[in-house]
């Protein structure tokens, strides 16, 4: 068997093993909603890995675009008794649309002041969110209104189909990025990081390139929005469009697993957010705080020993590997 | 003098305060091979990216196939079939060497049609054995010629080469220069920056001298080698 169809087998029994694995799992427990937030911010690490990790513009705003796809299926749901499927369709026009919005100024800007820019961005989207009561509720909150459980409204009693469609929408948003990668779009993508200057003048539109990518990112995003509104059934400015609830942690999930990889945002949340909540239960009882800050040193850790993230580690072993047979 | 592809007129492009070209006139006619020479400095590179649209000339007009240029971003100029390659190479390091040849294929064909188009331009250069490294192991002439290969797969028009043998030794030179004669006769114009005199002086019928960014000469190779203001430029340059 060669290399690329033991691929094939090992990731179609890892896809089998990850649908039967909430049953190993109490339905109603805790520990199920850790691993549909894992796939959730694995899917939403993904669509940044689009922008962030194919052409090199790391986004600190994506959060903007996860709020407008959460706001927007759950307001439609509350005013007019819309699907969320169809409010996640509208959110994700809006979720593209602000997306062009900003990439329109931010396009000539790279590195700190793209990273920068888009931060402002987010921020200016919380802000609103919270300060527009009458649309969204304000700094109080949101919260989605209880239908008959059904796929059709996007509600159930137990998480277990949850999971399946955190699950799903992870194969789907991961497929989307891996064919984006080997596409035109994909090349031209990583020309734009590479040398910019070179791959204009052999015929590559940076501008539009960089906007096509930006709106992709921004409508799945803000699609992943309407999932988390349905799952969470609360939600407030603060955590839809926050910086380190959202921004930051979907760059660090992809960043600590290997960015511009299919598998490094995979990899990164499922380390990040159960060491998160691990964190927060160990130390929440001494100091609030304390649990962030231990996060925090340990992502540093991480980012000191391997930069490229764990995607890296594996050839970094083969090559000591290699040099000690070498040496020996 | 068949009509001509590219035509230059009075293009002047100031940094600060250096006229780092002024008032450059040239006329190209299609299916030539045009030497641009000069001392360092003197402008040949800044006048390729002004062509290309990297930079915006002060003034002056570029037209191509009468199609005006001044204004173009670089792609639209590469889709006008007008593209350089860079002195300093300027490869995409953390892709192969195919991938880097392919995404100058990608202007007017689908992925596939790209590769296919990048194989056969790796072979036209002679490194399709290299195809698969990455474009950072590789040594200073063999990142020239993926250059070169990368911009031959946007099927350009006029092709700029701005020392583009450097650092080849002279079998590869010779090669060399049997490809570019070869890509002429296929319709292909170009103009050469070059500072081997040995290769322009066999490559070209013409050679355009550059110097303090004007043009101070243009003629056969013998008729450039005895002009006054040539030899001057050169020998003012080397005794200072
Ligand atoms: N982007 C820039 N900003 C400011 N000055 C520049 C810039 N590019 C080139 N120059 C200056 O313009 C002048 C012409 O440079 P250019 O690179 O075009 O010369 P050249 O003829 O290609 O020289 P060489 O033979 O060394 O490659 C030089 O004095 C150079 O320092
Ligand atoms: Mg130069």
């Amino acid at each position: 068997m060669n290399t690329s169809s033991t691929r094939l087998v090992a990731l179609f029994a890892l896809l089998a093993i990850a649908v039967v694995l909430p049953f190993a799992f109490d339905p109603r427990g805790y520990a199920i909603r850790i691993l549909c937030l894992a796939l959730l911010f694995a899917a939403m690490a993904q669509a940044w890995n689009i922008v962030a990790g194919l052409a090199n513009q790391v986004s600190l705003g994506h959060a903007a675009f996860f709020g407008i796809g959460a706001y927007t299926s759950t307001l439609l749901l509350i005013h007019f008794g819309l699907s969320p499927w169809l409010g996640m369709i509208a959110g994700a026009v809006l979720g593209g649309l602000a997306a062009l919005l900003i990439s329109l100024p931010t396009m000539r800007l790279r590195g700190h002041y793209f990273a920068l820019a888009t931060l402002a961005f987010g921020e200016v989207m919380r802000v609103i969110a919270n300060s527009w009561g009458g649309l969204t509720g304000g700094p109080v909150g949101i919260s989605v209104p209880f239908a008959p459980p059904d796929l059709a409204m996007l509600q159930f009693k137990e998480t277990r189909p949850y999971y399946w469609l955190m699950l799903a929408a992870l194969v789907l948003v991961t497929t989307i990025f891996l064919a984006i990668k080997r596409s035109r779009l994909g090349y031209r993508l990583r020309a734009i990081k590479e040398n910019a200057d070179a791959a204009e003048v052999i015929g590559v539109d940076t501008t539009r390139t960089k906007i096509v990518a930006a709106v992709i990112s921004g409508m799945i995003t803000a699609c992943l929005g309407t999932l988390y509104a349905q799952f969470q059934f609360f939600f407030d400015p603060d955590t839809v469009f926050g910086v380190a609830s959202v921004s930051v942690r979907m760059a660090m999930i992809a960043i600590v697993g290997g960015i511009g990889t299919a598998a490094g945002p995979i990899l990164g949340a499922f380390f990040v957010i159960p060491l998160e909540e691990f964190a927060n239960q160990i130390f929440s009882a001494q100091a609030a705080g304390l649990s962030q800050l231990v996060f925090g040193l340990l992502l540093i850790a991480v980012i000191l020993i391997e930069p490229r993230g764990f995607m890296a580690i594996g050839p970094r072993l083969k090559r000591l590997l290699a040099r000690e047979k070498a040496d020996g | 003098m068949a009509e001509p592809v590219l035509d230059i007129t009075d293009i002047s492009k100031r940094f600060g305060g250096l006229q780092a070209l002024s008032k450059v006139s040239l006329s190209i006619a299609s299916g030539e091979i045009v030497g641009l020479i000069g001392p360092n400095g003197a402008g040949k590179t800044t006048l390729f990216s002004t062509l290309v649209g990297l930079h915006r000339p002060d003034s002056g007009a570029v037209r191509l196939d009468g199609r005006h240029l001044v204004g173009l971003k670089p792609h639209r100029i590469a889709a006008a079939g007008m593209v350089k390659t860079f002195q300093n190479v300027a490869l995409f390091l953390d892709s192969s060497v195919l991938d880097n040849v392919l995404t100058g294929g990608l202007m007017r064909h689908p992925v596939e049609g790209a590769r296919d188009l990048a194989r056969r331009c790796l072979e036209r250069v002679g490194i399709s054995a290299i195809a698969g490294k990455l474009a950072r192991d590789l040594s200073f002439p063999e990142r020239a010629r993926v250059e070169v290969a990368r911009a031959l797969c946007t099927e350009p028009r006029v092709l700029l080469l701005d020392e583009a043998m450097a650092a080849l030794n002279h079998v590869e030179m010779d090669e060399f220069m049997a490809l570019l004669r070869q890509l002429r006769a296929e319709g292909l114009t170009l103009i050469v920056v070059e500072h081997h005199m040995r290769a322009i002086m066999s490559l070209c019928e013409r050679l355009v001298v550059l110097n303090f960014g004007q043009v101070i000469a243009t003629g056969t190779p013998a008729e450039i080698s005895r002009d006054p203001a040539v030899v001057q430029a050169y020998l003012g340059r080397s005794a200072a």
